[in-house]
């Protein structure tokens, strides 16, 4: 069944990996097997990131994008996401409207994902779609992010290309490019740059550039800022251009520079997997224990302090956790006491 | 049951002479006749000319649309026709598009060529009647040099033609089917107005409130969209086409939507008449009279005619053209009962027909103008809308104006935001529909009413025969106005189309091709859905 | 079909209908109800539409239809069953007539809701559908 699974993703079988990101997205058992059997097959797409705030034109430009990659040819996965809302859990995804004009197209693949996770920041399935994406031969992923918070720094992390877009009139929004973003950044594009301020923008850009160019030392890539209007396809082939040049580039860094940057990206994403898995495992463990039910009476009825009553429920079930003062010989016994 | 406007003023139980202390009559309202003219243009009202009573046509074939055009001449519509273009005339895409193959004819007229206008007018007057072609904004040069050719061909002066053919660049933000990129749109728009203007035509151009309302807007954001776009488009061709703004006051009409808040709806009317005459005052310098009165026609609101009972909407149509003739206007179209089914069948048609001549003919209304002028209420309620219509008009103004309003997505989100809290009203019983939230009965017991079907088979006819059509045509000839078009439409914003699209319109150059190479000279795809690619070397 | 998943519906504009506000209240409505809603516009072909439903792996889709273009919503159900999108339930809300409406039920349409229908009528059976 598994294998049948991968041969089919391997194969480029939309249907068969649209329903596993679905699968991987709302956490359907067995599918963290398919992920092991297909990684071997992953590592070949082209990985670009494309954030910056909402509103500054993403999805327009990743359609232009895509019209561009597919003119020369080659095939493109795309995962746009969108923030899921916090009140009610639901989402709407509307970036892929900017790019329907390509959903009949056999060699492109796009795909709206929202954001779910709890920790802000890509989700670890966007990570896994990813995979899916590149197992299924796809030249390209495109990766369109919320473009808020912790999900601009991350997307870096899994991307080869950082695109970073900002439109003009935003000024001191600019400022507010935290400096994390900016350093994270290996192409920057200013979008509808047909409005009035773009010259202002390119030069407060380049401003904040040598001040912080001083940290991008030694990396024998200076990120280019380009004028764009995506809405009318303009600057999107020099884009394109650059994305090729970034990743020529990376080709000529040195074998330790490779091996240790590998290793980075390696680490994080292991953390962040083992971050995630024990997370939700350890949550769930405790939540569905009985105790979880008693000490969440004992504080509603004020018998018992939030405070003591977490770390106490920690050091019960989380061996790992917590002190002797806290761990309790034999927790029932202890509880009806309390009680 | 809540008891405010639909924009949100909450209504006292009585009016005294008190909520109307700070009215001066001669300065705020006037005679009829009188600036700021509120209380309207003529000191005789409709004992000079009653509205123009009148329905939408426009289904099938050019072939179709004429027989019912015909028909509603058989009934007593004489003073005007009004067709409504189809969806890819809208776009604008011909009926052998393989998009325009499924939906030909199918809400509308396929007013596509010259072709189809000749064969939409065959029998029909274009003089001594007002001739109104509505749908979509992209597709207005096109009409109105249809009207130049047709007219030519007739062997008379287009200037002696009127009505309104032409149609403001906003209405895609509203629910149009308008795909033009809205700086071509607006390009376009002012091309066929200078045209219209510099050749004093008896055309106006339609820049209206309805649209907005009917997708979802309330009578005071409508009001304050009226005047953003009546400035920012009427500012345009002042500063960029050089018109005198006196001579732009026959250019403009407003088609304000009517519905069902008797009061307010008479009110917006009236404000409206006030606010675009300070406008032309005030920030135009307009000189004449004329120049500060804005034609308003009206619309009886589709929106409030209910799917539920809809014989109900009968007496909606007849509440609401009451209201539309007392608030003063030069034509009515109203909404038929099947409004929610399907296009107006015969029945419908000579129903809402009938309702106008009901109002005009049966209950006084035409005898005095202005009847409700210096009812504490109605001025009351004038001025409330007008003072919300101005905050909402600041708004628009601090986005940079109605282009930039549309653009940040302003006006969209202010439309929906107002649509969804009616749909909350209904659905918590705080605005009561009749059928819908109040007296529903059983689907199974509702009306039965007769349907104009829609024949999927009409749409492709139209396709075959534009196909086959296309072919016959003197090529050469459309070759050369196509690429004069296309040279044309690379000379910059300000240079008009208007004379190389008339000739293209001769030379029976299509909707499709015509404004698809207008695009293509513009940077665009040929195709507004880049399905077919442009049959032309250019 | 549906156990403790998201619920993820898509929602669309068929042909040249260019009414997007009907569609617009539905998704926002939907997502409001924790619905996850692909939200597609306006310009959208059958094919599109089936097309973005794969990819997406929806559970519901739903067409608003505003004014007589009922007869691509008849090409949409075809294609549909010839995508084998047969375990997708197809929704339409909007003008649509009486007979018309009859047919595109038989035609495979799962249900029609017409103007004026309350969002807790529609949100109630697009988890009726969806939780199967």
């Amino acid at each position: 069944m598994i294998s049948m699974t991968v041969q089919k993703i391997l194969n480029g079988d939309r249907r068969t990996a649209a329903r596993l990101i679905r699968d991987i997205d709302d956490g359907i058992p067995g599918t963290r097997e398919i992920l092991k059997a297909i990684h071997r097959h992953t590592g070949k797409a082209y990985v670009i990131g494309i954030t910056g705030s909402p509103g500054v034109g993403k999805s327009t430009l990743v359609d232009q994008m895509i019209h561009g990659l597919r003119r020369s040819g080659k095939t493109v996965g795309v995962l746009a996401i969108d923030p899921t809302s916090p009140f009610s859990g639901g989402a709407i995804l509307g970036d892929r409207i900017r790019m329907q004009r390509h959903s009949l197209d056999d060699g492109v693949f796009i795909r709206s994902l929202a954001t779910r996770g709890q920790f802000g920041g890509l989700t670890q399935s966007t990570r896994s779609a990813i995979d899916v994406l590149d197992a299924m031969g796809k030249d390209y992923i495109i990766v369109e992010t919320v473009g808020v918070g912790q999900d601009e720094v991350d997307i870096a992390r899994s991307a080869d290309t950082t695109v970073i877009v900002v439109v003009p009139g935003m000024g001191d929004h600019i400022q507010a490019i935290k400096a994390g973003i900016f350093e994270v950044g290996d192409i920057f594009v200013i979008n509808k740059s047909d409005r009035p301020d773009a010259e202002k923008t390119l030069h407060d850009l380049r401003a904040l550039f040598d001040i912080a160019r001083k940290k991008l030392t030694g990396e024998g890539w200076e990120p280019p800022i380009l004028m764009a209007e995506a809405a009318s396809n303009r600057g999107i082939a020099e884009l394109l251009d650059e994305i090729e040049k970034h990743r020529k580039s990376r080709k000529t860094l040195s074998h330790e520079t490779v091996i240790h940057r590998k290793q980075a990206v390696a680490r994080d994403e292991l953390i962040d997997m083992i971050k995630c898995r024990l997370f939700q495992e350890a949550l769930d463990h405790i939540t569905s224990s009985p105790e979880f039910k008693i000490y969440l009476d004992c504080v509603t009825e004020g018998t018992k302090d939030p405070y003591s009553a977490c770390d106490e429920l920690l050091s019960a079930k989380l061996c790992f956790i917590g002190d002797e003062v806290n761990r309790k010989p034999d927790l029932q016994e202890y509880l009806v006491a309390q009680k | 049951m809540k008891r405010e406007t639909d924009y949100g003023y909450e209504i006292k139980p009585v009016y005294t002479p008190e909520d109307i202390a700070d009215l001066d009559y001669t300065k705020d309202v006037g005679d009829p006749g009188a600036y700021p003219y509120v209380r309207g243009y003529h000191p005789n009202g409709y004992r000079n000319r009653v509205w123009t009573r009148r329905m939408t046509a426009g289904i099938g074939s050019s072939k179709r649309t004429n027989e019912v055009l015909k028909r509603y001449r058989e009934m007593g519509q004489t003073q005007g026709i009004l067709v409504i273009c189809d969806r890819p005339n809208a776009m604008p895409i011909d009926a052998d598009h393989p998009m325009g193959r499924r939906e030909a004819g199918v809400l509308g007229w396929h007013g596509a060529s010259l072709l189809e206008f000749e064969e939409l007018m065959d029998g029909i007057p274009l003089t001594g009647q007002s001739i109104t072609l509505l749908g979509s904004s992209a597709m207005s040069c096109m009409r109105l040099a249809y009207v130049v050719a047709l007219a030519e061909k007739r062997g008379m002066d287009f200037r002696e033609v009127h009505g309104s053919v032409t149609e403001y660049p906003f209405c895609s933000t509203c629910g149009q089917t308008d795909h033009m990129p809205l700086d071509l749109l607006i390009k376009l728009w002012m091309d066929s107005s200078e045209f219209i203007v510099r050749n004093k035509i008896h055309m106006r151009s339609g820049i209206l409130s309805q649209h907005f309302q009917e997708s979802g807007g309330n009578n005071a954001q409508a009001l304050a969209m009226e005047i953003a776009q009546l400035k920012e488009l009427l500012g345009l061709l002042v500063n960029e086409r050089g018109l005198d703004f006196d001579d732009l006051s026959l250019l403009p009409y407003e088609l304000v939507s009517v519905g069902s808040r008797f009061f307010e709806e008479i009110a917006k009317v009236r404000a409206l008449r006030r606010m675009y005459a300070k406008m032309a005052k005030e920030t135009f310098k307009a000189k004449t009279d004329k120049a500060c009165q804005l034609l308003i026609s009206v619309h009886t609101s589709g929106r409030t005619m209910t799917y539920q009972q809809p014989l109900n909407n009968i007496a909606r149509c007849a509440i609401q053209t009451l209201a539309g003739a007392i608030a003063g206007c030069t034509a009515i179209d109203n909404a038929c009962l099947d409004n929610a089914h399907a296009e107006p069948s015969a029945f419908a048609a000579r129903m809402s027909l009938n309702t106008q001549h009901i109002v005009s003919d049966e209950t006084g209304v035409t005898d005095v103008t202005d009847p409700l002028a210096g009812s504490y209420f109605v001025e009351y309620l004038t001025s409330r809308i007008e003072e919300e219509a101005y905050k909402i008009l600041k708004q628009i103004e601090d986005q940079g104006g109605m282009t930039a309003a549309v653009k940040k997505g302003y006006i969209h989100n202010m439309m929906e935001e107002s649509a969804r809290k009616r749909q909350k009203e209904i659905e918590s019983g705080e605005r009561l529909v009749v059928g819908v939230n109040e007296l529903a009965i059983p689907p199974e017991e509702d009306d039965e009413i007769p349907i104009e079907s829609v024949v999927a088979s009409d749409s492709e006819e139209i396709a075959e025969r534009m196909e086959n059509w296309k072919r016959k045509r003197n090529i050469p000839l459309l070759k050369e106005a196509i690429a004069r078009v296309y040279d044309d439409a690379k000379k910059g914003r300000n240079f008009n189309l208007m004379p190389s699209i008339i000739e293209a319109v001769k030379a029976y150059g299509t909707a499709g091709e015509i404004t698809g190479v207008i695009r293509m000279a513009n940077g665009y795809h040929y195709d507004p859905l880049e399905m077919i690619e442009c049959p032309f070397a250019l | 079909m549906n156990n403790g998943r998201k619920i993820k519906v898509l929602v669309s504009v068929i042909g040249l209908d260019g009414h997007f506000t009907g569609a617009q209240i539905v998704s926002r409505f939907l997502m409001d109800a924790g619905m996850e809603v692909v939200y597609l516009g306006i310009y959208q072909t059958p094919e599109m539409i089936v097309r973005a439903a794969i990819d997406e792996s929806v559970d519901v889709i739903g067409i608003s239809s505003h004014a007589s273009n009922y007869g691509q919503i008849g090409l949409l159900i075809d294609l549909m069953k010839k995508n084998d999108l047969v375990d997708v339930p197809l929704i339409c809300g909007g003008t649509i007539p009486k007979g018309e409406a009859e047919a595109l039920i038989k035609r495979g349409v799962s249900k029609i809701f017409p103007p004026q229908s309350t969002s807790e009528s529609i949100i109630e059976y697009i988890v009726s559908c969806a939780r199967g």
